[in-house]
């Protein structure tokens, strides 16, 4: 949140300054395992963010001190490019910022992955943001869920993050990087698909209990669409394999 | 039927146990990506790890020769070892062997027996969920392709296939063949196919 004096009017005749209404979500595409070497990955667009995810292991932790006798570590990379962004994220290596949201992000895995069956090892999930437009920690859980189902590693739920935000008396999802900056408040939430847990929730700004109900509603509603994409970036390359062959005589392709 | 199903995905509205499942509130749902078939209520992983058992056949990479213990790469979460005493190879590090699983141990440290060293050929890595449908059933998908090859091959369940002799890039492209097609009906007869046609 920005407390700028020359804040820009972020809603014109109910139209956000990319033309969507306060409901509406960026285009959002999802490609699973786009990297050879990696044990899971996938690639998202979600508007103007470009956001590659990879997870290698289950493999031993390393240093040792860090592992857990019985269950797996989770370790999460947040890290955004030198080039995705008009600010200044030209060091590379760790910031405050980014330690936080790879604490958040790892706290929304360490949820849903089954870790038990791991004692002593680690599970490395790395979130390399190429381009950002606001809304990058939200659109990096959707796309390190899908590269840890890719993976293999057993999980109970494929979670999906979103975020939420108020503008003047406005309710609004999925933030582009100048609402999220000029906006009253910005909300990131990450939900579980399956059981609707949520499993993360940061706020910023101010807002009364019944616009975060509202926010959270909605994070619900564009769910469905966002675990559909998720669900099908993860059947495609299969379906699209079974499809060259005939269903009566598989062996011959068509 | 078979479909296809996600992690989190419900396979049954009642409690079963299936593997790679678990229940909750009396539901039961998938852990992983694969094909469930809701008739025989068979899970099949699309993309899984290996868990070991005692039997299993592994293909590894002696890692370190302890004083009295070899320490094996098995490409997986687990480290295997081999006591000298179960051990009537000379290994150096660097040296590929296959081995079978003896026990598993509190901290699943894979405790391997009977290794045998596989001289010369190439490694290939395949995903461990592939690994069934390249042995087929009774070994009938591997032995197509070392007969149709000339090619000796090794198998083991952690996902390290190691290949020697014969038309080892034929036997290469068929193994990628199977990793990339595995979930299709009809396989064993388009790499037969596959394979007659190269040579």
């Amino acid at each position: 949140m920005s407390t700028s004096q020359d804040k820009p009017q972020l809603i014109i005749d109910g139209k956000r300054l990319d033309g969507r209404g306060p409901g509406d979500m960026r285009r959002i595409s999802i490609e699973a395992n786009v990297l050879k070497n990696a044990a899971g990955s996938a690639y998202i667009e979600w508007g103007n963010n470009k956001i590659l995810a990879a997870v290698y292991g289950p493999r031993e932790a390393l240093p040792k001190h860090t592992s857990d006798p019985e269950k797996a570590v989770i370790k999460c990379r947040y890290q955004m490019a030198p080039f995705s962004s008009l600010e200044d994220h030209g060091r590379t290596g760790p910031n405050r910022r980014s330690t936080e949201i790879s604490k958040v992000i790892r706290e929304v895995f360490e949820n849903v992955v089954i870790r038990e069956q791991f004692p002593g090892s680690e599970i490395s999930i790395f979130i390399e943001v190429l381009q950002a437009d606001g809304g990058t920690r939200a659109a990096g859980v959707t796309v390190a869920a899908v590269a840890l189902a890719t993976s293999g590693i057993p999980m109970i739920d494929i979670p999906y993050g979103v975020s939420v935000g108020k503008i003047g008396d406005q309710i609004v999802i999925d933030l582009n990087k100048i609402e999220d900056n000029y906006s009253d408040a910005d909300v990131p939430i990450a939900i579980g698909a399956r059981d609707g847990k949520i499993l993360l929730l940061q706020m910023d700004g101010d807002m009364t209990n019944a616009e975060i109900a509202k926010g959270i509603r909605m994070a619900q509603e564009a769910g469905s669409v966002i675990s559909k994409l998720q669900t099908d970036a993860l059947r495609g390359p299969y379906l699209k394999i079974s499809e060259k062959y005939d269903a009566d005589d598989p062996s011959v392709p068509k | 039927m078979q479909k296809i199903v996600v992690p989190g995905e419900k396979l049954e509205d009642k409690p079963l146990r299936i593997d790679e499942a678990f229940t909750e509130d009396g539901k039961t749902y998938s852990t992983i990506m694969g094909m469930y078939d809701d008739v025989r209520k068979v899970l099949t992983p699309l993309e899984g790890l290996w868990y070991p058992r005692p039997g299993d056949d592994t293909v590894g990479v002696v890692q370190e020769d302890k004083f009295n213990v070899y320490i094996i790469d098995l490409n997986s979460p687990y480290r295997g070892l081999i006591f000298a005493k179960d051990c009537n190879e000379d290994l150096m590090a660097g040296d590929i062997i296959e081995a079978e699983v003896k026990e598993l141990d509190k901290t699943k440290t894979v405790i391997l027996a009977r290794p045998r060293k596989l001289i010369g050929g190439k490694i290939l890595y395949v995903r461990p969920s592939k690994i069934p449908r390249l042995l087929g059933k009774s070994n009938t998908m591997l032995r197509q392709i070392t007969q149709l090859t000339q090619t000796s091959a090794t198998v083991g369940l952690n996902g390290l296939v190691w290949l020697k002799g014969g038309r080892i890039d034929a036997a290469t492209e068929a193994v990628a063949t199977v990793q990339n097609e595995a979930h299709t009906a009809g396989l064993t007869d388009r790499i037969r196919a596959m394979l007659e046609r190269h040579r």
